[in-house]
Protein backbone atom coordinates (compact mmCIF):
# COMPACT_ATOMS: atom_id res chain seq x y z
CA UNK A 1 0.00 0.00 0.00
CA UNK A 2 1.18 3.67 -1.04
CA UNK A 3 1.10 6.15 1.47
CA UNK A 4 -1.72 8.13 1.14
CA UNK A 5 -1.21 11.94 0.46
CA UNK A 6 -3.56 14.70 1.39
CA UNK A 7 -5.74 15.93 -1.96
CA UNK A 8 -3.49 18.98 -2.10
CA UNK A 9 -0.65 17.15 -2.61
CA UNK A 10 -1.85 15.04 -5.02
CA UNK A 11 -2.38 17.65 -6.79
CA UNK A 12 0.81 18.99 -6.53
CA UNK A 13 2.69 15.76 -7.75
CA UNK A 14 0.29 15.61 -10.72
CA UNK A 15 0.77 18.32 -11.92
CA UNK A 16 4.76 17.94 -11.77
CA UNK A 17 4.22 14.41 -13.36
CA UNK A 18 5.39 13.92 -17.11
CA UNK A 19 1.96 14.34 -19.74
CA UNK A 20 2.88 10.63 -20.72
CA UNK A 21 2.59 8.91 -17.28
CA UNK A 22 -0.96 11.14 -17.09
CA UNK A 23 -2.41 9.99 -20.40
CA UNK A 24 -1.58 6.38 -19.87
CA UNK A 25 -2.49 6.20 -16.26
CA UNK A 26 -5.46 8.37 -17.29
CA UNK A 27 -6.74 6.36 -20.50
CA UNK A 28 -6.47 2.56 -18.17
CA UNK A 29 -9.23 4.15 -15.79
CA UNK A 30 -11.42 5.37 -18.05
CA UNK A 31 -11.34 1.63 -20.14
CA UNK A 32 -14.21 0.39 -17.93
CA UNK A 33 -16.31 2.86 -19.41
CA UNK A 34 -16.87 4.89 -15.77
CA UNK A 35 -18.99 7.52 -16.07
CA UNK A 36 -17.16 10.83 -17.03
CA UNK A 37 -17.81 14.31 -17.67
CA UNK A 38 -16.19 17.20 -18.19
CA UNK A 39 -17.38 20.18 -16.17
CA UNK A 40 -14.60 22.05 -17.14
CA UNK A 41 -12.66 21.57 -20.73
CA UNK A 42 -8.94 22.03 -20.26
CA UNK A 43 -8.27 25.75 -20.71
CA UNK A 44 -5.21 27.67 -21.06
CA UNK A 45 -4.81 30.61 -18.91
CA UNK A 46 -2.99 32.36 -16.98
CA UNK A 47 -2.35 32.79 -12.72
CA UNK A 48 -0.62 35.89 -11.37
CA UNK A 49 2.06 35.85 -8.97
CA UNK A 50 1.47 37.54 -5.85
CA UNK A 51 4.46 38.56 -4.44
CA UNK A 52 4.93 39.54 -0.51
CA UNK A 53 7.88 41.12 -0.72
CA UNK A 54 10.20 41.28 2.60
CA UNK A 55 10.85 45.13 2.95
CA UNK A 56 7.36 46.36 3.49
CA UNK A 57 5.76 42.99 3.77
CA UNK A 58 3.74 44.44 0.80
CA UNK A 59 1.78 42.25 -2.09
CA UNK A 60 2.69 43.04 -5.56
CA UNK A 61 1.62 41.58 -8.63
CA UNK A 62 5.23 40.47 -10.53
CA UNK A 63 3.14 38.81 -13.47
CA UNK A 64 1.16 36.14 -15.38
CA UNK A 65 2.06 32.50 -14.98
CA UNK A 66 0.96 30.10 -18.52
CA UNK A 67 -1.03 27.67 -16.84
CA UNK A 68 -3.98 25.07 -17.72
CA UNK A 69 -6.75 23.72 -15.55
CA UNK A 70 -9.15 21.07 -15.99
CA UNK A 71 -12.39 19.03 -13.93
CA UNK A 72 -14.14 16.30 -14.45
CA UNK A 73 -16.69 14.06 -12.52
CA UNK A 74 -16.53 10.34 -12.99
CA UNK A 75 -18.89 7.88 -11.49
CA UNK A 76 -19.93 10.99 -9.48
CA UNK A 77 -17.03 12.08 -7.74
CA UNK A 78 -15.23 15.36 -9.10
CA UNK A 79 -11.85 15.90 -9.87
CA UNK A 80 -9.38 19.23 -10.41
CA UNK A 81 -5.88 19.81 -11.98
CA UNK A 82 -3.65 22.84 -12.80
CA UNK A 83 -0.80 22.58 -13.88
CA UNK A 84 2.04 25.01 -15.80
CA UNK A 85 2.19 25.27 -19.27
CA UNK A 86 0.24 25.16 -21.96
CA UNK A 87 -0.80 20.71 -22.58
CA UNK A 88 -4.48 20.45 -22.22
CA UNK A 89 -4.46 16.61 -22.50
CA UNK A 90 -1.91 16.63 -19.23
CA UNK A 91 -4.04 18.25 -17.14
CA UNK A 92 -7.66 16.72 -18.78
CA UNK A 93 -6.11 13.34 -18.00
CA UNK A 94 -4.50 14.96 -13.90
CA UNK A 95 -8.10 16.02 -13.45
CA UNK A 96 -9.55 12.40 -14.48
CA UNK A 97 -6.45 10.92 -11.89
CA UNK A 98 -7.68 13.32 -9.17
CA UNK A 99 -10.91 11.83 -9.59
CA UNK A 100 -9.86 7.97 -10.11
CA UNK A 101 -8.33 8.85 -6.35
CA UNK A 102 -10.90 10.60 -4.69
CA UNK A 103 -13.59 7.90 -6.08
CA UNK A 104 -11.69 5.04 -4.85
CA UNK A 105 -11.93 3.34 -8.06
CA UNK A 106 -9.70 0.12 -9.25
CA UNK A 107 -6.82 2.32 -10.24
CA UNK A 108 -6.66 5.07 -7.16
CA UNK A 109 -3.72 2.75 -5.65
CA UNK A 110 -2.06 3.04 -9.16
CA UNK A 111 -2.29 7.11 -9.11
CA UNK A 112 -1.13 7.04 -5.82
CA UNK A 113 1.44 4.75 -6.88
CA UNK A 114 2.33 7.64 -9.60
CA UNK A 115 2.18 10.36 -7.01
CA UNK A 116 4.84 8.48 -5.23
CA UNK A 117 7.03 8.04 -8.40
CA UNK A 118 6.89 11.55 -9.05
CA UNK A 119 7.52 12.54 -5.65
CA UNK A 120 10.93 10.41 -5.49
CA UNK A 121 11.92 11.84 -9.14
CA UNK A 122 11.92 15.45 -7.45
CA UNK A 123 14.07 14.17 -4.53
CA UNK A 124 16.40 12.73 -7.22
CA UNK A 125 16.50 15.57 -9.65
CA UNK A 126 17.20 18.02 -6.38
CA UNK A 127 19.79 15.75 -5.57
CA UNK A 128 21.65 15.84 -9.15
CA UNK A 129 21.07 19.53 -9.09
CA UNK A 130 22.92 20.11 -5.83
CA UNK A 131 25.67 17.62 -6.69
CA UNK A 132 26.34 20.41 -10.16
CA UNK A 133 26.05 23.56 -7.65
CA UNK A 134 27.59 22.84 -4.83
CA UNK A 135 31.05 22.91 -6.48
CA UNK A 136 30.36 26.61 -6.75
CA UNK A 137 29.75 27.04 -3.57
CA UNK A 138 32.76 30.33 -2.75
CA UNK A 139 34.83 31.80 0.33
CA UNK A 140 36.29 34.61 -1.41
CA UNK A 141 39.60 35.58 1.18
CA UNK A 142 39.70 39.58 2.42
CA UNK A 143 42.78 41.18 1.55
CA UNK A 144 43.55 43.15 4.50
CA UNK B 1 -3.78 48.96 -42.40
CA UNK B 2 -5.68 50.67 -39.63
CA UNK B 3 -3.78 54.20 -39.04
CA UNK B 4 -5.56 57.15 -39.67
CA UNK B 5 -4.23 59.57 -42.46
CA UNK B 6 -3.44 56.49 -44.89
CA UNK B 7 -4.73 53.35 -46.40
CA UNK B 8 -4.10 51.01 -49.16
CA UNK B 9 -0.95 49.46 -49.87
CA UNK B 10 -2.41 46.19 -48.40
CA UNK B 11 -0.34 43.96 -51.16
CA UNK B 12 3.09 45.62 -50.95
CA UNK B 13 2.56 44.87 -46.91
CA UNK B 14 1.35 41.41 -47.60
CA UNK B 15 5.05 40.82 -49.71
CA UNK B 16 6.95 42.32 -47.32
CA UNK B 17 5.29 40.18 -44.57
CA UNK B 18 6.31 37.67 -46.92
CA UNK B 19 9.52 38.19 -47.33
CA UNK B 20 10.28 38.38 -43.57
CA UNK B 21 8.54 34.59 -43.32
CA UNK B 22 10.19 33.30 -46.42
CA UNK B 23 14.21 34.44 -45.06
CA UNK B 24 12.81 33.74 -41.62
CA UNK B 25 11.29 30.30 -41.70
CA UNK B 26 13.41 28.79 -45.19
CA UNK B 27 16.24 30.33 -44.92
CA UNK B 28 19.65 27.84 -45.73
CA UNK B 29 20.41 26.63 -41.93
CA UNK B 30 18.90 24.19 -39.72
CA UNK B 31 15.19 25.09 -38.43
CA UNK B 32 15.60 26.26 -34.72
CA UNK B 33 13.18 23.80 -32.90
CA UNK B 34 11.69 25.78 -29.42
CA UNK B 35 13.93 23.58 -26.93
CA UNK B 36 16.84 24.70 -29.25
CA UNK B 37 16.27 28.43 -28.40
CA UNK B 38 15.42 27.78 -24.77
CA UNK B 39 18.18 26.04 -23.99
CA UNK B 40 21.01 27.64 -25.64
CA UNK B 41 19.47 31.36 -25.62
CA UNK B 42 17.78 31.26 -21.74
CA UNK B 43 18.82 34.59 -21.33
CA UNK B 44 17.02 36.29 -24.45
CA UNK B 45 14.46 34.06 -23.42
CA UNK B 46 14.08 35.05 -19.43
CA UNK B 47 14.10 38.54 -20.48
CA UNK B 48 11.32 38.32 -22.63
CA UNK B 49 9.53 36.85 -20.17
CA UNK B 50 9.73 39.53 -17.83
CA UNK B 51 9.43 42.20 -19.80
CA UNK B 52 5.64 40.26 -21.42
CA UNK B 53 4.62 39.62 -18.20
CA UNK B 54 4.29 36.50 -18.90
CA UNK B 55 6.33 33.06 -17.85
CA UNK B 56 6.51 30.61 -19.97
CA UNK B 57 9.88 29.41 -21.53
CA UNK B 58 8.37 28.16 -24.61
CA UNK B 59 6.31 31.01 -25.57
CA UNK B 60 8.77 33.44 -25.50
CA UNK B 61 11.27 31.17 -27.36
CA UNK B 62 8.88 30.91 -29.97
CA UNK B 63 8.29 34.57 -29.65
CA UNK B 64 11.93 35.13 -30.43
CA UNK B 65 11.88 32.92 -33.41
CA UNK B 66 9.09 34.44 -34.56
CA UNK B 67 11.06 38.36 -34.01
CA UNK B 68 14.40 37.40 -35.67
CA UNK B 69 15.73 37.71 -32.12
CA UNK B 70 14.87 41.05 -31.28
CA UNK B 71 13.77 41.00 -27.68
CA UNK B 72 11.01 43.89 -27.73
CA UNK B 73 9.01 42.55 -30.62
CA UNK B 74 9.33 39.16 -28.55
CA UNK B 75 7.74 40.90 -25.67
CA UNK B 76 5.18 43.13 -28.34
CA UNK B 77 4.09 39.02 -29.17
CA UNK B 78 4.05 37.91 -26.39
CA UNK B 79 1.55 40.48 -24.31
CA UNK B 80 -0.54 39.97 -27.48
CA UNK B 81 -1.50 36.63 -26.80
CA UNK B 82 -1.38 36.73 -23.26
CA UNK B 83 -4.35 39.33 -23.56
CA UNK B 84 -6.28 36.70 -25.09
CA UNK B 85 -5.91 34.32 -22.33
CA UNK B 86 -8.22 34.35 -19.12
CA UNK B 87 -7.05 34.69 -15.97
CA UNK B 88 -7.66 31.51 -13.84
CA UNK B 89 -6.57 33.03 -10.19
CA UNK B 90 -4.29 34.90 -8.76
CA UNK B 91 -1.94 32.93 -6.26
CA UNK B 92 -1.55 32.80 -3.19
CA UNK B 93 0.87 35.41 -1.74
CA UNK B 94 4.31 33.82 -2.41
CA UNK B 95 6.78 34.04 0.52
CA UNK B 96 10.00 34.90 -1.46
CA UNK B 97 12.30 33.14 1.47
CA UNK B 98 10.50 29.55 -0.11
CA UNK B 99 12.93 30.23 -3.40
CA UNK B 100 15.22 27.31 -3.81
CA UNK B 101 18.12 28.81 -4.96
CA UNK B 102 20.32 27.73 -8.11
CA UNK B 103 22.41 30.80 -7.22
CA UNK B 104 22.93 33.18 -4.27
CA UNK B 105 25.66 35.93 -3.46
CA UNK B 106 25.76 38.31 -0.93
CA UNK B 107 28.30 40.87 -2.21
CA UNK B 108 28.03 43.21 0.97
CA UNK B 109 29.15 40.41 3.58
CA UNK B 110 31.75 37.61 3.13
CA UNK B 111 30.18 35.18 5.81
CA UNK B 112 26.07 35.54 5.08
CA UNK B 113 23.46 32.83 6.43
CA UNK B 114 24.20 29.95 3.89
CA UNK B 115 26.10 29.88 0.92
CA UNK B 116 27.81 32.36 -1.10
CA UNK B 117 26.56 30.27 -4.24
CA UNK B 118 28.15 31.45 -8.09
CA UNK B 119 25.72 28.86 -9.33
CA UNK B 120 25.90 29.29 -13.81
CA UNK B 121 27.70 32.64 -13.95
CA UNK B 122 30.27 34.12 -16.01
CA UNK B 123 31.19 36.99 -13.90
CA UNK B 124 34.51 36.30 -13.14
CA UNK B 125 35.14 35.07 -16.39
CA UNK B 126 37.34 36.79 -19.31
CA UNK B 127 35.80 37.34 -22.11
CA UNK B 128 37.18 36.03 -25.07
CA UNK B 129 35.09 35.51 -27.88
CA UNK B 130 34.80 31.91 -28.78
CA UNK B 131 34.48 31.18 -32.24
CA UNK B 132 34.41 27.17 -32.66
CA UNK B 133 33.77 25.45 -36.03
CA UNK B 134 31.18 23.24 -34.74
CA UNK B 135 29.84 21.48 -32.29
CA UNK B 136 32.25 20.94 -28.94
CA UNK B 137 32.92 17.27 -27.92
CA UNK B 138 30.33 15.58 -25.75
CA UNK B 139 30.63 17.26 -22.08
CA UNK B 140 32.01 14.75 -19.73
CA UNK B 141 29.59 13.37 -17.38
CA UNK B 142 28.23 15.94 -14.88
CA UNK B 143 29.28 14.95 -11.12
CA UNK B 144 26.12 13.29 -9.84
CA UNK B 145 27.54 11.76 -6.50
CA UNK B 146 24.81 13.04 -3.81
CA UNK B 147 26.44 15.41 -1.47
CA UNK B 148 24.32 16.21 1.61
CA UNK B 149 22.84 19.19 2.01
CA UNK B 150 20.85 21.37 4.10
CA UNK B 151 18.15 23.37 4.21
CA UNK B 152 19.68 26.14 4.51
CA UNK B 153 22.24 25.88 1.40
CA UNK B 154 19.19 25.38 -0.43
CA UNK B 155 16.72 28.22 1.04
CA UNK B 156 19.54 30.36 3.07
CA UNK B 157 18.51 33.06 5.27
CA UNK B 158 17.80 36.50 3.95
CA UNK B 159 20.65 39.32 4.02
CA UNK B 160 18.16 41.83 5.07
CA UNK B 161 17.15 39.12 8.08
CA UNK B 162 20.71 39.60 9.17
CA UNK B 163 20.65 43.83 9.21
CA UNK B 164 17.45 43.76 11.19
CA UNK B 165 18.53 41.20 13.93
CA UNK B 166 21.86 43.97 14.34
CA UNK B 167 18.91 46.85 14.26
CA UNK B 168 21.09 48.11 11.22
CA UNK B 169 17.95 48.91 8.92
CA UNK B 170 15.10 50.93 8.97
CA UNK B 171 11.59 49.44 9.16
CA UNK B 172 9.16 49.82 6.98
CA UNK B 173 6.78 46.94 7.16
CA UNK B 174 3.13 47.98 6.83
CA UNK B 175 0.75 46.90 9.46
CA UNK B 176 -2.31 47.20 7.06
CA UNK B 177 -2.38 44.77 4.18
CA UNK B 178 -3.15 46.90 1.16
CA UNK B 179 -4.38 45.50 -2.17
CA UNK B 180 -1.75 45.25 -4.78
CA UNK B 181 -2.29 47.76 -7.68
CA UNK B 182 -2.71 45.80 -11.22
CA UNK B 183 -1.31 47.41 -13.65
CA UNK B 184 -2.19 45.37 -16.40
CA UNK B 185 -5.87 47.02 -15.95
CA UNK B 186 -5.43 50.06 -14.28
CA UNK B 187 -1.90 51.91 -16.06
CA UNK B 188 -0.10 52.97 -13.02
CA UNK B 189 0.40 56.81 -13.10
CA UNK B 190 2.22 59.02 -10.36
CA UNK B 191 1.41 59.31 -7.80
CA UNK B 192 1.48 55.56 -7.41
CA UNK B 193 1.09 52.96 -4.47
CA UNK B 194 4.71 51.17 -3.78
CA UNK B 195 2.94 47.60 -5.70
CA UNK B 196 2.29 49.56 -8.78
CA UNK B 197 6.10 50.63 -9.03
CA UNK B 198 7.49 47.29 -8.66
CA UNK B 199 4.97 45.48 -10.67
CA UNK B 200 5.75 48.28 -13.60
CA UNK B 201 9.80 47.78 -12.48
CA UNK B 202 9.11 43.95 -12.73
CA UNK B 203 7.99 44.00 -16.35
CA UNK B 204 10.02 47.10 -17.62
CA UNK B 205 12.32 46.76 -20.60
CA UNK B 206 15.56 45.66 -19.00
CA UNK B 207 18.00 48.63 -20.93
CA UNK B 208 15.47 51.42 -19.93
CA UNK B 209 15.52 50.41 -16.26
CA UNK B 210 19.33 49.98 -15.45
CA UNK B 211 19.63 53.29 -18.16
CA UNK B 212 17.57 54.90 -15.52
CA UNK B 213 19.30 53.50 -12.63
CA UNK B 214 22.52 54.72 -13.97
CA UNK B 215 20.74 58.37 -14.49
CA UNK B 216 19.63 57.98 -10.91
CA UNK B 217 23.23 57.57 -9.62
CA UNK B 218 25.18 60.00 -12.33
CA UNK B 219 22.92 61.57 -13.79
CA UNK B 220 21.27 65.78 -13.77
CA UNK B 221 19.21 64.91 -11.08
CA UNK B 222 21.14 65.28 -7.83
CA UNK B 223 20.21 62.67 -6.09
CA UNK B 224 22.93 60.84 -3.88
CA UNK B 225 23.77 57.59 -3.50
CA UNK B 226 26.27 55.13 -1.85
CA UNK B 227 25.55 52.10 -3.35
CA UNK B 228 25.85 48.51 -1.90
CA UNK B 229 24.29 45.35 -3.40
CA UNK B 230 23.04 43.08 -0.53
CA UNK B 231 21.76 40.12 -2.41
CA UNK B 232 21.28 38.41 -5.92
CA UNK B 233 19.75 35.19 -5.80
CA UNK B 234 18.00 33.40 -8.83
CA UNK B 235 16.19 30.30 -8.03
CA UNK B 236 12.88 28.69 -8.35
CA UNK B 237 9.62 29.76 -5.81
CA UNK B 238 6.27 27.41 -5.82
CA UNK B 239 3.11 29.23 -7.04
CA UNK B 240 -0.18 28.19 -5.26
CA UNK B 241 -3.71 28.36 -5.48
CA UNK B 242 -7.00 27.88 -3.54
CA UNK B 243 -7.88 24.19 -4.03
CA UNK B 244 -11.05 24.66 -5.75
CA UNK B 245 -13.05 21.80 -3.62
CA UNK B 246 -10.85 22.08 -0.44
CA UNK B 247 -10.49 25.78 -0.29
CA UNK B 248 -6.41 24.87 0.82
CA UNK B 249 -3.49 26.10 -0.93
CA UNK B 250 -2.07 23.52 -3.84
CA UNK B 251 1.10 24.02 -5.31
CA UNK B 252 0.45 23.95 -8.83
CA UNK B 253 4.20 24.54 -10.05
CA UNK B 254 7.11 26.37 -9.85
CA UNK B 255 8.46 29.46 -11.66
CA UNK B 256 12.28 31.01 -11.60
CA UNK B 257 13.51 34.24 -10.17
CA UNK B 258 15.84 36.85 -9.58
CA UNK B 259 15.66 38.50 -6.61
CA UNK B 260 17.99 41.52 -5.47
CA UNK B 261 18.25 43.77 -2.44
CA UNK B 262 20.30 46.87 -2.51
CA UNK B 263 21.26 48.90 0.60
CA UNK B 264 21.24 52.68 0.89
CA UNK B 265 23.19 54.86 3.44
CA UNK B 266 21.19 57.06 4.30
CA UNK B 267 22.53 60.58 4.71
CA UNK B 268 19.14 62.88 4.22
CA UNK B 269 18.68 65.07 7.14
CA UNK B 270 15.31 63.91 7.89
CA UNK B 271 16.55 60.36 7.69
CA UNK B 272 17.81 58.08 10.05
CA UNK B 273 21.40 58.05 9.65
CA UNK B 274 22.16 55.16 12.33
CA UNK B 275 20.48 52.67 9.99
CA UNK B 276 20.41 51.76 6.14
CA UNK B 277 17.49 51.85 4.12
CA UNK B 278 17.27 48.45 1.75
CA UNK B 279 15.52 48.31 -1.36
CA UNK B 280 13.67 45.54 -3.12
CA UNK B 281 13.77 43.86 -6.76
CA UNK B 282 12.29 41.03 -8.39
CA UNK B 283 11.65 39.34 -11.62
CA UNK B 284 10.66 36.48 -14.34
CA UNK B 285 13.70 34.39 -15.52
CA UNK B 286 17.44 34.89 -14.52
CA UNK B 287 17.42 38.52 -15.24
CA UNK B 288 20.65 39.89 -12.97
CA UNK B 289 20.86 43.70 -14.29
CA UNK B 290 16.89 44.20 -14.24
CA UNK B 291 16.58 42.60 -10.67
CA UNK B 292 19.74 44.81 -9.79
CA UNK B 293 18.26 48.07 -11.06
CA UNK B 294 14.94 47.67 -9.67
CA UNK B 295 16.15 46.91 -5.89
CA UNK B 296 18.30 50.35 -6.37
CA UNK B 297 15.13 52.32 -7.76
CA UNK B 298 12.92 51.17 -5.37
CA UNK B 299 15.08 52.43 -2.59
CA UNK B 300 15.27 55.74 -4.87
CA UNK B 301 12.03 56.42 -5.45
CA UNK B 302 11.17 56.28 -1.80
CA UNK B 303 13.53 58.89 -0.96
CA UNK B 304 13.70 61.36 -4.20
CA UNK B 305 10.62 59.81 -6.16
CA UNK B 306 8.34 62.49 -6.11
CA UNK B 307 11.17 65.79 -5.12
CA UNK B 308 12.45 65.13 -8.39
CA UNK B 309 11.33 64.03 -11.67
CA UNK B 310 12.21 60.18 -10.68
CA UNK B 311 8.78 58.43 -10.20
CA UNK B 312 7.53 59.82 -13.41
CA UNK B 313 10.57 58.56 -15.34
CA UNK B 314 10.05 55.27 -13.18
CA UNK B 315 6.15 54.84 -14.27
CA UNK B 316 6.16 56.31 -17.47
CA UNK B 317 9.28 55.88 -19.48
CA UNK B 318 10.90 52.28 -18.66
CA UNK B 319 7.93 50.30 -20.35
CA UNK B 320 9.05 48.82 -23.68
CA UNK B 321 6.02 48.69 -25.49
CA UNK B 322 5.34 52.18 -24.50
CA UNK B 323 8.15 53.61 -25.80
CA UNK B 324 9.35 51.52 -28.54
CA UNK B 325 5.53 51.54 -29.71
CA UNK B 326 5.84 55.42 -29.92
CA UNK B 327 8.79 54.86 -31.67
CA UNK B 328 8.01 52.46 -34.12
CA UNK B 329 4.85 54.24 -34.77
CA UNK B 330 7.20 57.11 -36.29
CA UNK B 331 7.65 54.86 -39.48
CA UNK B 332 4.05 54.68 -40.58
CA UNK B 333 2.88 57.43 -43.08
CA UNK B 334 2.86 60.82 -41.57
CA UNK B 335 2.19 62.32 -45.07
CA UNK B 336 -1.00 64.29 -43.64
CA UNK B 337 0.36 65.83 -40.43
CA UNK B 338 3.85 66.69 -42.09
CA UNK B 339 1.72 68.32 -45.21
CA UNK B 340 -0.10 70.24 -42.83
CA UNK B 341 3.14 71.60 -41.15
CA UNK B 342 4.61 72.54 -44.25
CA UNK B 343 1.14 74.36 -45.27
CA UNK B 344 1.00 76.11 -42.20
CA UNK B 345 4.54 77.23 -42.50
CA UNK B 346 3.76 78.39 -46.61
CA UNK B 347 0.61 80.17 -45.00
CA UNK B 348 3.06 82.05 -42.64
CA UNK B 349 5.81 82.99 -45.03
CA UNK B 350 2.62 84.14 -47.39
CA UNK B 351 1.46 86.21 -44.95
CA UNK B 352 4.66 87.71 -44.03
CA UNK B 353 5.59 88.65 -47.42
CA UNK B 354 1.91 90.12 -48.52
CA UNK B 355 2.35 92.14 -45.35
CA UNK B 356 3.38 95.67 -46.09
CA UNK B 357 6.83 96.80 -44.92
CA UNK B 358 8.64 94.92 -41.42
CA UNK B 359 6.61 93.55 -38.98
CA UNK B 360 5.61 95.72 -36.17
CA UNK B 361 4.92 94.45 -32.63
CA UNK B 362 1.55 94.62 -31.28
CA UNK B 363 1.18 97.10 -28.74
CA UNK B 364 1.64 95.65 -24.79
CA UNK B 365 -1.41 93.74 -23.81
CA UNK B 366 -3.13 93.26 -26.66
CA UNK B 367 -3.24 89.84 -28.46
CA UNK B 368 -1.38 89.07 -31.77
CA UNK B 369 -2.56 88.77 -34.78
Amino acid sequence: MTQVVSREQRCGLLADAEPDELRALADECLADGGDVRVLVGPEVGFVTAQIREPVAAERFLLGDVLTCRAEVELDGHRGWAMRLGDDRAAVLAAAVLDAEAEAGRPHAEAVHRLCAHVAGRRADRDDAEWAELAPTVVEFEELT
Amino acid sequence: MGYSGARGGLEAILAAEDLVRRARDHAAAPWAPTEQITARFRLAVDRVMGEAGLHHEDTSAAALRQAEGDPLEASHLVRAHRSRLPRLAVSEPVDPDEMVVLRRIVPAFREPDGPQLLGRTTDYTGRLLEQPSGPPAPAPKPDTEVRERTEEQRRPGRFLDLLRKLDLVVDHRRVDDPEPVDITRTPARPPAERSAALASMARAETGALVALWYRSILGPDGDIHEVTLGEVRHGRLPLRVRHPHTGNPVCVGRFRVTEAEAIEDLDGADEDRSRFDVGYGLCFGHNERKAIAMANLDVANRRFGRTGPLEQLLLLTTDGLDSGGFLEHLKLPHYVTFRSMVERKQAMRAAAEAAEGPRVAEPAGQECR
